[in-house]
């Protein structure tokens, strides 16, 4: 009975040492759970920081970006728009200097305009020049008196017509030099600085 | 570019050798001169005068001779130089080499017209560049520091990744702390499609398209137009700078390519050649573009260049980066070494310079202890070299305590400070942050470049 007690007594003291020894690890266990909790505070906190960051200046370059493209999206319509109406623009004029050929002015620049390309080709009276069906008798009419005035000798009009708005091409007799001085080529040539004008006024540029 | 145009037209083609044309019976034609060539089938193309006399015009033809024959092909002679129409439009457009639309928009709206030849800088009106580009690429910023009108060429091998730091660079560069615009002019001689392509993706997936004006000129267009891409894009950048006020950026990749076209035309003309076969006059011709760049007293903007080029076998006695080097304001070199070790931007700092970054950083600039800090990287990292030379034969166990800091010190500069990702835009702040966690390796005793206050200021060890 006693040795029973006494193996019972020693039961107790170890399961209580044991629940002790338990306690302690149990109270250290939460503790440092509690520790780590507080350190891993700050660390979350920068990574949060961090993470947020990132986030901020990716957001920050998209929207650049997207304002970005949609800035050069509408510039570039507005360039097509732009082009459209200069295109049409210059159908208009074309137009109405197909219908201005009957006029007095229009004469004057056809002589002009043969003296001008005979000259360009080194001054040689020995050209053909070639001009639109319409313009073909005013065009004789003009080399004609350019003739009689002693300014051009032996320029003769081509039989074959070039398909033009108007004014004349020379081409030296042996045909290895041209000059084109139609209104299609001259139009061409200034084409770059009429589409600003066109361009500003759609603007509503002075 | 303008094609309109208003001239004489000839019809007898003397001869065709390789991209030049010949025409007789020419009279009243100037050097220079644009001409443009219409084939037998309507083609049209454009060239320009090299040579005239005895009534003769040699005629250098850009889109190459493939094609035109004796007989039918006409030129006409135009009676001016090839010109560049400019206006702020050109910001966001794309162009080909020669300066023609290639982003299916109509021609730009010109200002004015200029002459892709541009004028040489009065040297007295040059203004001393003294004002930091942000590149946001560390070793740059850093070490090689780019300054407004300075002209700084990045020599490269084949394969290496030089178009990928360019498209960087395009993208991020920027100047801090000031309000005045900022554009890039981006020039591309003779590269990829696909490398075209990526330029293009990544500087509109950026939104940095908006404030830039490419060229692309494919390697598989005529070698002839690379002679002109450098000479539109600079003309350009020239009008954003000059007339605009803006700071242009202008970067020309590949000048290798362009010195190649040159050769060609060289020896289509029979000229006597010079080192390797390239024109005596090679050191002009690259002169007359990289001396494009600079500022000019009294005006706003700028004109700073990166010229890129690859170095045929990685050999910088070259006759191109060797020419390229005595007219440039210094040069970054990239290792083959570093490039096989997988570290982007390989930059090879000790055989690398920037010879105006000392007027463009400190005080006021950027930041006191830049230069520095630069000084002492280069340095650290040129001793690092050293000691890792003496390790590979000693071994680290015959290394002093100094010794391993520097080989540490090497390894960190590497990894920390040099290596960065391609979309990786560092603040100059954040360079000299990671400068000083580099150095930071190192005993405080081993920093003599840099002044007292600034260790006791930003040293960690």
């Amino acid at each position: 009975m006693s040795s029973n007690s006494a193996l019972e007594n020693m039961i107790g003291k170890v399961l209580d040492q044991k629940e002790a020894e338990l306690i302690s690890q149990i109270d250290s266990a939460y503790q440092e759970s509690l520790d780590n909790l507080e350190s891993s505070r700050g660390k979350l906190e920068a990574e949060r920081t961090r993470i947020v960051e990132a986030a901020r200046k990716q957001a920050e370059n998209l929207k650049r970006q997207i304002i970005g493209s949609a800035r050069l999206a509408a510039r570039n319509q507005e360039l097509l728009t732009i082009e459209n109406a200069v295109n049409k623009a210059f159908e208009e004029a074309k137009k109405k200097l197909q219908a201005s050929n009957s006029q007095d002015s229009y004469k004057e620049l056809l002589k002009h305009m043969i003296e001008e390309s005979i000259s360009a080709v080194g001054g040689s009276n020995a050209v053909i020049i070639e001009c639109n069906k319409n313009d073909a008798e005013l065009v004789r009419k003009v080399v004609s008196e350019l003739q009689n005035s002693g300014k051009v000798q032996q320029a003769r009009v081509s039989d074959q017509y070039i398909d033009v708005l108007g004014g004349i091409r020379i081409k030296s007799a042996d045909g290895t030099m041209t000059y084109d001085n139609t209104l299609d080529s001259r139009i061409e040539r200034l084409k770059p600085l009429i589409r600003k004008n066109i361009a500003q006024m759609l603007r509503g540029v002075e | 570019m303008t094609t309109t145009s208003y001239g004489i037209e000839y019809t007898k083609v003397a001869e065709l050798k390789g991209p030049l044309m010949i025409i007789d019976g020419v009279t009243k034609v100037s050097f220079d001169e644009l001409v443009e060539i219409e084939t037998v089938d309507g083609e049209h193309r454009l060239g320009r005068v090299l040579e005239v006399g005895f009534g003769k015009a040699i005629v250098q033809v850009f889109e190459g001779t493939t094609g035109l024959t004796i007989k039918g092909t006409k030129a006409k002679f135009t009676g001016k130089t090839m010109e560049m129409p400019v206006s702020q439009e050109l910001l966001g457009r794309v162009f080909d080499g020669l300066g023609k639309p290639n982003d299916g928009l109509p021609d730009p709206i010109a200002d004015k017209f200029l002459d892709v030849n541009g004028e040489p800088m009065n040297p007295e009106r040059r203004e001393y560049p003294t004002s930091f580009i942000q590149t946001g690429v560390s070793v740059i910023d850093g070490m090689l520091t780019l300054v407004r009108g300075q002209k700084l060429p990045i020599f490269s091998g084949s394969g290496m990744a030089h178009n990928i730091l360019a498209a960087q660079i395009a993208r991020q560069a920027s100047v801090v702390g000031t309000k005045e615009d900022f554009a890039v002019v981006f020039a591309a001689i003779g590269v990829q499609y696909s490398e075209a392509q990526y330029f293009k993706r990544s500087l509109e997936e950026s939104g940095a398209l908006r404030r830039s004006v490419l060229f692309l000129n494919l390697a598989d267009d005529p070698a002839i137009e690379r002679i002109i891409t450098p000479r539109v894009a600079l003309t350009v950048a020239e009008y954003l700078a000059f007339d605009l006020g803006m700071h242009v950026l202008a970067i020309l990749t590949d000048m290798t390519n362009y010195a190649e076209a040159l050769r060609e035309i060289s020896a289509a003309r029979e000229e006597v050649p010079g080192r390797k076969g390239y024109p005596g006059y090679l050191y002009t011709d690259l002169a007359n573009n990289y001396e494009r760049a600079g500022r000019i007293k009294g005006k706003n903007g700028s004109v700073t260049q990166v010229p890129i080029l690859s170095m045929p076998a990685d050999d910088i006695t070259h006759p191109i980066p060797d020419l390229t080097g005595y007219i440039t304001e210094g040069q970054i070199v990239l290792g083959r070494d570093l490039f096989r070790k997988g570290i982007y931007p390989p930059v090879n700092v000790l055989m690398s310079l920037s010879r105006l970054m000392k007027d463009g950083v400190g005080e006021g600039k950027t930041r006191s202890d830049h230069m520095e800090v630069g000084n002492q990287l280069y340095d650290a990292y040129s001793r690092a070299q050293e000691v890792r030379a003496l390790s590979e034969i000693v071994g680290r166990a015959g290394l002093t305590g100094v010794d391993l800091k520097y080989l540490d010190t090497g390894d960190k500069f590497e990894q920390h400070f040099l290596k960065q990702a391609p979309d990786e835009n560092r603040t100059l702040e954040e360079t000299l942050t990671r400068a000083w966690d580099v150095l930071s390796g190192l005993p405080e005793g081993e920093l003599t470049k840099i002044k007292e206050k600034h260790v006791r200021q930003y040293y960690k060890g």
